[in-house]
């Protein structure tokens, strides 16, 4: 695929005021999404994922937030300058958003058609019967059973699947471009999630969205995803397919990812784990965030920030250690 | 990808949609499913409907019932007694030949009275509070949700310039008004500018951020509540026209401020909801996630809180009528029906329990139909009926 892409976020930075100081939730993250793929967002609690998906929209409160550099490129405008009522346009038209947690993301006074159709007729003036067809198609095609039935009820009188289900749908009312779907399945049990991550597969198919998945779980990318971003503690620290991430992890901290995959050891042996834990936003350790956690250490490591290396065919990662053992 | 149009022309029959239910008749039928609420809807309505009755018996010439006709050897007689038809002149005895409320001090026909009184004070109580209800939802909204936004050196302005230009329409040259106009002109536009373009030229001050939205507001409620409203009220009522409308509106704008607060506290949690995100990150504006998605999450400590008012509301015209500020003598209101009352509480006791009993009717009513609303409006609470 080498169309041009439909979104590029750049050096992108965010900053948070906080008590304790400035926290760098996000600190220089760049990434590519192009038309039609699925791009996935891979990192621990708290290294920055949902930060940066919400600054893309202009969705974070500033203050406390604070976007301290970088730009967020789609279809060629740069989403952080544009004026809220601009951005208001490209919300849930242009790009749209799943989140977390279904059981507290639909309102619950209002019926799911109504929440669907407000997005329809938000964007697009339709009348109110078209925009009821549209919606039982929606219904039908994110796999909600009868949604004649169900388009009239209440979001407590649903699932936590079937809430993400409708979801999906609000998400896809208008036809966006991208879907932004921020860890979508990590409050479902794990047969739904399984379905869930299929319909997002079946509704690209057919739709041909961009999707940017997301998540926390490296097991869930592998059948999904046309290229994979590694964060840690704000940074991107690979980037490359999922062959590449896979079968030649260049980053240690993807190593120490893939080895605490639960299928990966042996019978009996325990979960591998990375020892230490993520750095406080607030006070990160200097040169590379990872190094104290990291069993490639050097000196070199603790005083210098490390670029992006080449391992060949867009697979990039921060580990100047590797890539010269790897050349030697 | 942008082929929404073949994408979507199913038609309707694939479906077979289900017959069309309005929103309306959706909250109909849920108003009739809950008994309570409907039959404080039924009460109240019945009340209105005395209340317009009252109002066209009780005005013109001479009408069918005289509220402010004075018989004063027929004074404090209680309800249901006939009254002495030697001592009366024919125009004088009541049409139905009964005192059914019994008669006042002045021996007034408290029917009739009541009758009188029931469309100022139901009225009173309903504007007054639905005025303090809308203010205190707009103000307690704005203030929960913007929160810690800024507002702007221009804005203040603006406002200021507004206000100006409004409260001086009549007493200014047209120069005058005119310098004022442009100059709010410039300053919006130069605004807009800043808004768009983020540059920073000479008007850079109007951009400055002043006070957060939410300190301006909370402080504007802690000043209003650092005053007893009822003084609040006589103050201006003295600089106002005598008119009962005139009341309301200041009654209604002296007592916004518990919505207010409560609608800024249920807001502080719901901004924080993932629904509400959710609804921004479809590109839903500002003004419909506050007044659409989060009013009807907020309003069940609003809806309680103005029941009560209703009944404040009715005793505060009261309390004005009695020291000559609300409704001129001699026409009537519960409130001073009640007021007056009370000097013979022990002589005449339906002097005072009559129109306590109305009102506390009335409150009931609207009570039982603000908790059925609430529950209608939250369908989690739907199915406990
Ligand atoms: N409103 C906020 N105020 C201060 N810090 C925040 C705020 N939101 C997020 N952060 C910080 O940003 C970091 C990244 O958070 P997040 O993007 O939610 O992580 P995740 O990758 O799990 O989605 C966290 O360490 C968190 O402390
Ligand atoms: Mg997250």
């Amino acid at each position: 695929m080498t169309s041009d892409p439909l979104l590029i976020v750049n050096d992108l930075k965010v900053y948070f005021d906080t008590e304790q100081g400035v926290s760098k939730a996000v600190d220089g993250v760049s990434y590519m999404v192009r038309p039609g793929e699925t791009v996935c967002l891979v990192g621990e609690s708290g290294c920055g994922k949902t930060v940066s998906a919400l600054s893309i929209l202009g969705l974070l409160p500033q203050p406390p937030a604070q976007i301290a550099g970088g730009e967020v490129l789609f279809k060629g405008r740069n989403l952080l300058e544009l004026a809220e009522e601009d951005l208001q346009s490209v919300r849930g038209r242009e790009i749209s958003m799943v989140f977390q947690e279904p059981m507290t993301s639909l309102n619950p006074v209002f019926t799911i058609g109504y929440q669907i159709e407000e997005v329809i007729t938000n964007h697009e003036g339709v009348s109110h019967k078209e925009a009821e067809i549209r919606i039982l198609k929606l219904l039908q095609d994110v796999g909600i059973p009868s949604p004649k039935e169900r388009i009239h009820d209440y979001p407590h009188s649903l699932s936590g699947g079937q809430r993400q289900r409708v979801m999906i749908a609000m998400a896809l009312a208008c036809s966006p471009d991208l879907v932004i779907a921020d860890e979508p399945t990590t409050a479902l049990d794990v047969t739904i999630q399984a379905q869930i991550l299929n319909l997002f597969r079946e509704l690209q198919e057919k739709r041909g969205m961009a999707i940017l998945q997301i998540t926390h779980d490296l097991s869930v990318v592998a059948g999904i995803a046309d290229r994979i971003y590694v964060m840690y503690a704000g940074i991107v620290v690979e980037e490359g397919s999922v062959w590449q991430i896979f079968r030649d992890p260049s980053h240690p901290y993807t190593m120490g990812l893939l080895e605490s995959l639960p299928g990966r050891r042996e019978k009996g042996q325990e979960l591998a784990t990375i020892p230490g834990t993520v750095p406080d936003p607030t006070m990160k350790p200097s040169g590379c965030p990872f190094h104290p956690r990291c069993s490639y250490f050097q000196e070199s490591c603790r005083d210098q920030f490390p670029p992006m290396c080449n391992f060949g065919d867009d697979h990039l990662a921060r580990c100047p250690v590797i890539h010269a053992e790897r050349i030697a | 990808m942008k082929d929404s149009a073949s994408e979507h022309t199913l038609s309707g029959e694939t479906f077979g949609l289900p017959p069309q239910q309005t929103r309306l008749e959706e909250f109909w039928s849920q108003l009739r499913k809950n008994r309570l609420a409907f039959a404080g809807l039924v009460i109240f309505g019945f009340f209105f409907l005395v209340a317009v009755v009252g109002m066209l018996l009780t005005t013109g010439t001479s009408p069918v019932l005289d509220p402010s006709l004075v018989r004063l050897q027929e004074k404090l007689r209680p309800p249901l007694s006939g009254p002495n038809l030697e001592s009366l002149l024919p125009e004088e005895v009541p049409p139905l030949r009964v005192y059914l409320l019994g008669t006042d001090e002045l021996g007034r026909d408290v029917f009739a009275r009541m009758l009188q009184g029931a469309w100022v004070s139901l009225t009173v109580g309903f504007v007054a509070v639905g005025l303090a209800v809308i203010i205190g939802v707009f103000l307690g909204g704005l203030s929960g949700y913007y929160g810690q936004n800024s507002i702007r050196v221009g804005q203040v302005i603006l406002v200021l310039l507004a206000l100006w230009v409004v409260l001086g329409w009549s007493g200014m040259s047209g120069v005058y008004l005119v310098v004022l106009a442009a100059a709010a002109v410039v300053v919006l536009a130069s605004m807009v500018l800043l808004h768009r373009g983020k540059s920073h030229g000479p008007f850079a001050v109007l951009d400055a951020q002043l006070i957060s939205v939410d300190a301006l507001i909370t402080s504007l409620i802690d000043i209003m509540l650092c005053f007893p409203s009822f003084f609040l009220i006589l103050t201006v009522v003295a600089l106002l026209p005598a008119s009962i409308y005139n009341i309301m509106i200041v009654i209604g704008l002296t007592s916004w401020m518990g919505a207010a607060r409560f609608v800024r506290a249920e807001f502080l949690s719901l901004r924080e909801q993932d629904f509400v995100t959710a609804a921004r990150a479809l590109g839903i504006s500002d003004w419909r996630i506050i007044f659409r998605h989060m009013v009807p999450n907020a309003i069940a400590p609003v809806l309680v809180s103005a029941t009560i008012g209703i009944a404040g509301a009715i005793l505060t015209e009261a309390g004005l009528s009695f020291l000559g500020f609300g409704v001129p003598p001699p026409h009537a209101t519960w409130g001073n029906i009640l007021s007056d009352g009370k000097n013979y509480l022990f002589d005449a006791p339906w002097l005072t329990i009559i129109p306590g009993l109305a009102i506390l009717v009335v409150v009931l009513s609207f009570n039982l139909f603000g908790e059925g609303l609430r529950d209608i409006l939250n369908p989690k609470l739907r199915e406990r009926h």
